[in-house]
């Protein structure tokens, strides 16, 4: 078990977003949250991030796994490259070699090494850098809040070719999505929300 | 800490690609400096008091045998402050609405009393109740004591001519009479003509003696008249744009407010970038970065002043020179109060949805701080008071003292306290507050 919700629950104020919720994610698990807008997909994913504090419920780590999150709305700062940005967050989580890193990634996810702030790139180029910043440290377990969303055809294949190689070192792979055909190509197990909860 | 570090590198380069953000930023809280050292200047300058001339108030007046212009003892008293001519009933209702802030009323009987020096005529005043009628009062006063004193060597020059009178003889007038005086030169005079009996002796003695006597009578009425004499030297220090309170204004406003509006810009935009949820560092981590940022930023941007305004007092040889050797007291003093403002500007982000409420919320802040710190608090307590649990009024008393005062280490002990409690409390309130930061 590398990750694992036990009963947590998320209000704001008097709106309930998620309802007490059980999920195990396992290595090598590709966990696909489907469901309308505004289900709680996002919500549960944060909350397995550890970005969003639970109301009530626990969520738990195989001790020394790794989390990546690529949030919905990109997270980086605009003023910043993207080289900036990712030798920053490569920084502040201790790896060893910033910028070989960056530079790695930026490879990867087809970033031009410019000067750009990355305030002024297109929606997709921002959602690379969205999703390179995951990636760094190599992450036991990727969540993922519609990763594909912004992307170009080639753009998807290679997210999900980096998906499938997370899975085969020993990962797993959490995502949301509203493309139709993703869960069944892409996911090994297909969780449906609906107004907070489960189906 | 090396994660606060890397954020704060971060700010620091972000900043220095956002020439206009920072020329604003710089800008800004210097325009508010200047502002507030005009409205200080505007707060020393002349009040409007009314004259009510009911006397009528002749050109001149001949008090003894010296005439008084009354225009130039008025513009003396104008110097303090700016005297305007009004009737009792546009007096009155100046003051009702606060155009003025003082009444100087000139009663009817008062020529008349001051030529007659047979009583003491009276002047009235009336003030306002506002912060300026202590300050009224006492510049009256002045100018009576200054009147006074014109008043007295005319009275002493007046009453000496009758000593002379005694002493010489001749013809004199009083209360409107006229009289022949013999006068004790005469009387000696006459004496020494007359057969020396003992009693002609006696009395000559007692001429001599009384004439002796009298001789000293002017020094010793000038004397008792102004027992101590206040001499004025000519003006001698700076002048008030190059003061050390002008600079300690200015340090702590521009300084202060950057330091606030940076803080809370900065961690404000945290959240609007969407990072903290991802960002490989504590909420702490982050706060630290953004305290620290007002610090540095606070630091560097106010030493550079401190040693600009340095320069411009050496090279324009201005009295008293700058204290060079302060400056590294004023640079930890800079550190202390922008982490002290920087947390305040952390608290204010974290109660603010987003960046452009929190320098809102920032500015509409700062501006009162900004005039709280400059009203005297002995003049508004309230404000003192109030003023008294934020880091502005704490850090221009630590400026003034680094800069200035001849023994500043007790002042500046307890202010560097006060500026770290108050940076102490304002953390801990950040740290509670920053949890919406995560919603």
């Amino acid at each position: 078990m590398l990750l694992a919700a036990r009963g947590v629950t998320r209000r704001f104020r008097d709106h309930v977003a998620l309802h007490p919720t059980d999920l195990e994610v396992q290595v090598g698990d590709a966990v696909a949250l489907v469901g309308p807008n505004g289900a709680g997909k996002s919500t549960l994913l944060a909350l397995l991030a550890g970005s969003l504090p639970p109301s009530g419920g626990s969520v738990e780590r195989a001790p020394g796994a790794t989390v990546g999150w690529a949030p919905q709305r990109a997270g980086h700062y605009g003023r910043l490259t993207s080289r900036e940005n990712l030798e920053l967050f490569a920084r502040l989580a201790g790896e060893r070699d910033p910028p070989v890193r960056a530079t790695a990634l930026l490879d990867t996810l087809g970033l031009r090494d410019d000067a750009r702030p990355s305030g002024v790139l297109s929606v997709g180029q921002r959602q690379r850098l969205n999703l390179a910043l995951a990636l760094l440290g190599d992450p036991d377990l990727l969540l993922a809040d519609e990763p594909t969303a912004a992307l170009d055809e080639h753009a998807r294949e290679r997210f999900w070719e980096l998906a499938a190689a997370r899975r085969a070192a020993g990962g797993a792979v959490v995502f949301a999505t509203q493309a139709g055909d993703e869960p069944a190509r892409y996911a090994t197990r297909v969780l449906s929300l609906e107004e907070g909860r489960l189906a | 800490m090396r994660r606060a570090g890397l954020i704060l590198g971060k700010d620091l380069r972000v900043l220095r690609r956002s020439p206009l953000l920072l020329a604003a930023a710089v800008g800004y809280p210097l325009v508010v400096a200047v502002l507030v050292a005009l409205v200080g200047a505007y707060a020393g300058t002349k009040p409007r008091v009314a004259l009510v001339d009911e006397a009528g108030l002749p050109p001149t007046l001949q008090v003894g045998n010296r005439v008084f212009g009354i225009k130039p003892a008025i513009d003396r008293a104008g110097r303090e402050v700016h005297i305007v001519r009004l009737t009792n009933r546009e007096a009155r209702h100046q003051l009702d609405t606060g155009r003025v802030v003082a009444i100087v009323r000139v009663p009817h009987g008062f020529v008349s009393d001051l030529r007659a020096m047979v009583r003491s005529p009276q002047l009235e005043l009336e003030t306002s109740p506002s912060p300026f009628s202590g300050r009224i009062v006492r510049e009256v006063q002045a100018f009576v004591y200054a009147l006074n004193r014109e008043l007295q060597g005319a009275y002493i020059g007046s009453n000496l001519e009758y000593v002379n009178l005694l002493q010489r003889g001749g013809k004199g007038t009083f209360l409107g009479r006229d009289f022949d005086v013999l006068g004790l030169g005469r009387t000696d005079r006459l004496l020494a003509t007359e057969p020396q009996t003992p009693a002609v002796v006696s009395v000559r003695k007692f001429v001599r003696a009384a004439r002796l006597a009298l001789a000293q009578t002017g020094d010793a009425l000038r004397a008792t008249a102004n027992p101590i004499a206040l001499v004025h030297v000519p003006e001698h220090g700076r002048t008030w744009a190059f003061s050390a309170q002008v600079q300690a204004y200015a340090l702590t406003l521009t300084v202060g407010l950057l330091a606030l509006l940076l803080a809370a810009g900065s961690l404000a935009a945290e959240r609007d970038e969407n990072v903290i949820g991802r960002l490989p560092a504590t909420i702490g981590e982050l706060l630290a970065a953004k305290v620290a940022l007002g610090a540095v930023v606070a630091a560097t941007l106010g030493t550079a002043m401190a040693l600009a305004f340095g320069i411009v007092i050496e090279t324009a040889a201005v009295r008293g020179g700058e204290p060079w050797q302060r400056i590294p007291l004023v640079t930890s003093g800079l550190v202390l109060a922008g982490a002290s403002l920087g947390a305040l500007g952390c608290l204010v982000a974290a109660l603010a949805r987003d960046a452009r409420t929190a320098l809102l919320a920032a500015v509409a802040l700062a501006l009162p701080l900004a005039f709280v710190a400059v009203v005297p608090s002995d003049a508004v307590r309230v404000a003192g008071a109030i003023g008294s649990l934020f880091p502005v009024v704490h850090a221009l008393r630590f400026f003034s003292a680094a800069l200035y005062d001849v023994s500043p280490w007790r002042t500046l002990a307890a202010e560097a306290a006060w500026l770290v409690a108050i940076t102490a409390v304002l953390w801990a309130l950040a740290r509670i507050a920053a949890r919406r930061l995560l919603v």
